[in-house]
């Protein structure tokens, strides 16, 4: 699981008119995958004549924040109320998950006990089950349950995933027994062994999984679309398209309210950008 | 429906320790887990097998059996779910079809050209890789604005370029799959690219070295080093591309709502359609379950490729 970033640089800066063509190359596909959010964002920013003009306006003319005023403020739905619900689920779900993946990979890892081989394999089956074959039921289950229109839903029925123990136990065996030998001489439980050497070796792993985890919570999309139908109960995914369907043909506003939704993720984005491509880079694959 | 795997030759390191009594350690840690695994991925399989054969109705006390009614409907023509179901599917495979090769070939493309150091590598990886963390709700707004039939920005780019008048994408079937298609390359490209940046770091720079010492074109170093050891990741990027592209729905939710009449709809929305509109729950769970078992096959594939990742730990 080393990750290994930048190649030994053997091409020095000298070759720079050699590498022109990649540059310009790299340059112009970055302007193609720009455009698209900078026309949301210059979007945003006009009044609806000038956001719907012919010829296009590619710089707006009269900027405006009236777009970003009118969203915040709307009476069909509150964008901070969404981001809010958002973080919260995500917040509770990755903790959770976390846990219980820790918590279970730590013996599978760890420990010898009868059945712990078959046990790993069968919740490591169920890896197979799509997700699509227990949406009916669990949407019952949520029926029954009462959980419609509350985050309960939104939170446990993914709680105990086992992708996640499975990247944690494949990191836990790697962390060397002597350091667990030495604890347990000094005295230490197994709840000790866990909480003061395994999960403090695990850092890298535990970051990648909660990283994971927690984007996986906050782009839910289908779910939530169909098990919360209450506006203010509504993740932010799922508030926005009612914003789309409200405002179809207003793309200044609902330009406003995708960039109010996007910035927040992108400077997180910017700010992780090392960690979550490293996670991502280490998850699953060897050679 | 689940699948329990053999232990097979997974290698103990330990000798079994003769103890007393049973330790009941272990399985106090894993207790918490395992009591929501039953209640949340063991049991609603079964339970989707109880909707599928009864007629569910949310009102009624109790639920009629219908057996296997359900599941007939799907492979009897003239029935819509026969129709629309089969439709659906071929809407999605379609879309896999299209997408898989694409994105592969455009995540390595990157990949290479971004692999060796250049002025403003960092940012490039970023652009790249930014349109990925964005919701498939956004994303799709965006890509409807961006293919608006009257004024979205590529019409206008067509025009400004070429002169021509604007084409209504979002409305005319066969048109409607391009925003869909070349939002999703958009937006996954970049985790691809990540995989593979990933993996050609490990690729020894002697193998390149010693074949540009014998005279081998970069193109031939491509073909012949690149390439083959890029293998495994190949395998693993195509797979998990294929599992997430078979499960379209946001994308043609957003952008097209899966028109025109149906042309790009996609299997999942077609399931929550008719369960969610059509209230048909019991309908809506024997799909899941056919379709279901199409994505088994990927599945499995995908779940063979981390097998064997668990042998490469346990045989350190």
């Amino acid at each position: 699981m080393t990750v290994q970033t930048s190649p030994p640089a053997t091409h020095r800066r000298r070759r720079l008119p050699r590498e022109l063509p990649r540059f310009l190359l790299l340059s112009v596909l970055s302007v193609l995958f720009l455009a698209p959010l900078y026309w949301m964002l210059s979007t945003s920013l006009k009044f609806e004549a000038d956001a719907i003009a012919s010829p296009v306006q590619w710089w707006p003319r009269n900027p405006t924040l009236d777009n970003y005023k009118e969203v915040l403020t709307s009476p069909d739905g509150n964008i901070l109320r969404w981001t809010w619900n958002s973080l919260f689920v995500a917040f509770t779900f990755t903790i959770g998950h976390v846990l219980l993946c820790a918590l279970t990979a730590y013996p599978l890892a760890r420990m010898n006990f009868p059945g712990r081989n078959a046990w790993f394999w069968f919740i490591l089956s169920s890896l197979m089950i799509p997700g699509i074959v227990t949406l009916i039921p669990h949407y019952i289950m949520m029926l029954n349950f009462n959980w419609i229109n509350s985050y309960h839903a939104l939170i446990w029925p993914g709680i105990a995933g086992v992708f996640g123990v499975f990247l944690l136990r494949q990191f836990f065996i790697a962390i060397p027994r002597e350091l667990e030998e030495a604890a347990r001489l000094d005295g230490a439980n197994s709840f000790q062994i866990l909480w003061r050497i395994i999960l403090p070796l695990s850092v890298p792993a535990l970051i990648t999984l909660a990283v994971f985890s927690f984007m996986g919570s906050w782009n839910n999309f289908l779910w939530p679309l169909f098990t919360v139908t209450e506006v203010d109960k509504m993740t932010l995914p799922v508030g926005i398209t009612t914003f789309s369907q409200r405002y179809v043909t207003e793309y200044g506003k609902l330009m406003a309210a995708t960039t109010l939704a996007a910035v927040p993720v992108l400077i997180a984005y910017l700010i992780a950008q090392r960690y979550l491509e490293a996670g991502l880079s280490t998850t699953g694959l060897k050679e | 429906m689940t699948i329990t795997q053999a232990p097979g030759k997974t290698t103990t390191t330990q000798a079994p320790a003769p103890r007393p009594r049973v330790n009941l350690e272990p399985y106090l840690y894993l207790l918490p887990h395992a009591l929501l695994f039953f209640v949340f991925t063991v049991y609603p399989v079964g339970y989707g097998i109880y909707i599928a054969t009864h007629r569910w109705d949310l009102l009624a006390e109790t639920q009629a059996f219908v057996g296997s009614e359900y599941f007939r409907n799907l492979f009897t023509p003239g029935t819509p779910q026969f129709e629309f179901f089969w439709r659906t599917l071929i809407n999605t495979a379609f879309f896999t079809v299209v997408t898989v090769p694409l994105l592969v070939a455009s995540s390595l493309g990157l990949a290479v050209l971004l692999h060796r150091p250049i002025f403003g590598r960092t940012f490039f990886r970023a652009v790249f890789f930014m349109p990925g963390i964005l919701t498939v709700s956004v994303m799709g707004i965006l890509w409807r604005w961006m293919f608006d039939n009257q004024i979205g920005l590529v019409n206008a780019a067509r025009e400004l370029m070429t002169g021509a008048g604007p084409i209504p994408w979002l409305s005319t079937e066969g048109l409607a799959w391009i925003p869909i298609v070349v939002g999703t390359v958009w937006w996954t490209v970049g985790f691809n690219m990540t995989l593979y940046l990933a993996a050609l770091s490990n690729v020894s720079q002697s193998l390149y070295e010693a074949a540009s010492l014998d005279g081998a074109t970069s193109g031939q170093q491509f073909r012949y080093i690149t390439w083959p050891m890029l293998g495994p990741i190949t395998l693993f990027v195509t797979v998990t591309t294929a599992l997430a592209s078979f499960q379209l729905f946001g994308q043609s939710l957003v952008i097209t709502n899966g028109g025109p009449s149906r042309s790009t709809q996609s299997v999942t929305q077609y399931i929550t359609e008719e369960a969610f509109t059509n209230s048909q729950y019991s309908s809506a769970a024997a799909m899941g379950f056919v379709f279901g078992l199409f994505m088994l096959v990927l599945t499995a594939a995908q779940f063979r490729i981390m097998a064997r990742d668990v042998q490469a730990v346990e045989q350190k």
